[in-house]
């Protein structure tokens, strides 16, 4: 636009100046013209210049200002943070001391215990009982034949039909069957109680050498260990539970029968008196 | 034009300076321009500013969070050690199939057919055989006396006794069942351990610690009906020293009243 408008401007003093004879007016109009094509010609420099500078350090401002603040915030901040990690939540000193402990109390209870529980609790001192002590304690669980044989050698077979009763034999059958029972599934109690013994050491020894991220796969698992721990002691009080009503029921019908033959012998009693 | 050129060279060389000095001409080459060395020195301050305040700031920031990765990769979360954990995890889950497949293990151990039902109910860890629990009871240890064959009193510790028994022969069946469900449900946790992050692991960790609590409640429950039972069977015993004294006084009495007869 101010280059069509210079254009114009300037063509209108080259008529003026071609056209123009007096040399008074050629003066007057160069004059003139150079005046008018210099305001119409001259850029508004100064006044750009200005602004250039203003922006400059209005970006100058903002960097030293917001962002200078808003990164060091930010800065301050992830130090804090990484500081709280490294010297509250998870400090290396206080990991490799648990670890340490860990260590320790393996070594110091771990075959303590161990030989403890290895102390041979035997006690039969004649070779029948002797067998059946040492099968009912082998922890093993591939013999119960061998069990069943031994526990007849030492509390007898279960009466004949024409040796007892059709009640007292059942009942004998009863109370044998579920001492067997109980015997049987403490062998497998035993053996479960080794595995769990060696899952806790296992735990245990990782444990030794466990980072704080990979420590509640272990809580987890020892937690799920806890739950067949439960769930074993549930089946030897269910072993309990039928051991002890078998025993209560047993004595629960001698007391029946005890009812009925004092009844009888009273009747009898009853019947001799009025003979007489 | 050309003639009048030749003909005005004066007033043609003022139109050509005119030209020059007033035209609007392009803009040359800045550096030669002092606004432009103004420009220059700015765009320099600007480029000095990021460089020492956004660029310094970002890397002291970078610095600190490299730092946070490498402690977190190498102290809290060591991908060697978190497949360490997970391997002893998979490891248990075979100690954890032994000890189920030892709760598997037949021991029934009767002989007779009587004996046998009786035995064949209390092993099933099925619940749904307790309703037959207290026939085949009755089948093997009899039924109440009939209310002529005893006195009251031996009736109701005979009725008493007898539901006792009954009650922790049914327990000991929904004790095995619940059992049998919590050693699945530990499998299925543990399987699920295997497979889990370390950031999701403790919520299986809560969920099996939901299932211990469960099972304690459950072993309580069976430690209450056992000594339940020892409590009827305690107050049997003294029932039998009451009735016995009871007896022996009215033996004493009627050995009396008959020796005064005679």
């Amino acid at each position: 636009m101010q280059v069509l408008v210079y254009t114009i401007f300037f063509a209108t003093l080259t008529w003026l100046m071609m056209t123009v004879q007096n040399r008074r007016r050629v003066v007057a109009v160069t004059l003139a013209g150079v005046m008018v094509v210099t305001l119409v010609g001259a850029p508004p420099s100064a006044q750009a210049q200005i602004g250039i500078l203003g922006a400059i350090q209005a970006v100058l401002n903002v960097i030293n200002g917001v962002i200078q603040t808003a990164l060091t915030g930010i800065n301050t901040v992830r130090t804090a943070v990484n500081n709280l990690q490294q010297l509250v939540v998870w400090p290396q000193q206080l990991i490799n001391q648990a670890r340490a402990q860990i260590t320790q109390m393996i070594g110091h209870y771990r075959n303590l215990m161990r030989n403890i529980f290895k102390i041979n609790l035997n006690s039969t001192t004649l070779p029948a009982p002797q067998a059946l002590e040492a099968i009912i304690r082998d922890h093993q669980v591939g013999n119960f034949q061998a069990l069943t044989a031994m526990f007849a050698n030492n509390y007898g077979a279960i009466p004949v039909v024409t040796s007892a009763s059709a009640g007292d034999r059942a009942i004998s059958d009863m109370d044998d069957a579920l001492a067997l029972d109980n015997l049987k599934t403490l062998k497998a109690a035993d053996q479960a109680t080794d595995i769990e013994l060696q899952s806790a050491d296992a735990i245990e020894n990782s444990s030794s050498q466990a980072a704080p991220g990979s420590a509640p796969f272990l809580t987890a698992t020892a937690i799920t260990s806890a739950i067949h721990a439960q769930a074993l002691t549930q089946k030897l009080l269910a072993a309990e539970l039928r051991q002890e009503a078998a025993r209560i029921a047993h004595r629960n019908t001698l007391r029946k029968e005890n009812a009925s033959n004092t009844t009888q012998l009273r009747g009898v009693l009853l019947n001799l008196l009025q003979h007489q | 034009m050309t003639e009048w050129t030749a003909g005005h060279k004066l007033r043609s060389v003022v139109l050509v300076l005119v030209l020059m000095f007033t035209g609007p001409w392009p803009a040359r080459a800045q550096f030669v321009s002092p606004c432009c060395a103004l420009l220059v020195a700015g765009l320099s301050s600007i480029q000095s500013a990021l460089t020492k305040v956004v660029g310094g700031g970002l890397n002291q920031i970078l610095g600190v969070d490299k730092a946070m990765q490498q402690f977190q990769q190498a102290v809290v979360w060591p991908q060697n050690l978190i497949n360490q954990a997970r391997g002893i995890v998979a490891a248990l889950q075979g100690n954890f199939n032994q000890i189920q497949n030892l709760m598997k293990i037949p021991i029934n151990s009767a002989t007779l057919p009587v004996s046998q039902q009786l035995e064949q109910i209390l092993l099933s860890h099925n619940p749904n055989q307790i309703a037959q629990t207290s026939g085949a009871y009755t089948a093997l240890y009899g039924p109440i006396p009939q209310t002529t064959a005893a006195a009251p009193q031996v009736l109701n510790i005979v009725d008493m006794t007898d539901a006792a028994a009954q009650a922790a022969m049914k327990r000991a069946i929904e004790i095995d069942a619940l059992a049998d469900l919590e050693l699945q449900a530990a499998n299925q946790l543990n399987q699920s351990i295997q497979a889990a992050a370390p950031g999701s692991a403790p919520i299986m960790e809560a969920e099996a610690d939901a299932w211990l609590i469960r099972a304690n409640a459950y072993t309580q429950a069976a430690t209450a009906d056992l000594i339940r039972l020892r409590s009827v069977d305690l107050a049997n015993a003294s029932a039998d020293i009451k009735m016995g004294a009871a007896n022996t006084t009215n033996l004493r009495q009627a050995l009396a009243n008959l020796l005064q007869h005679q």
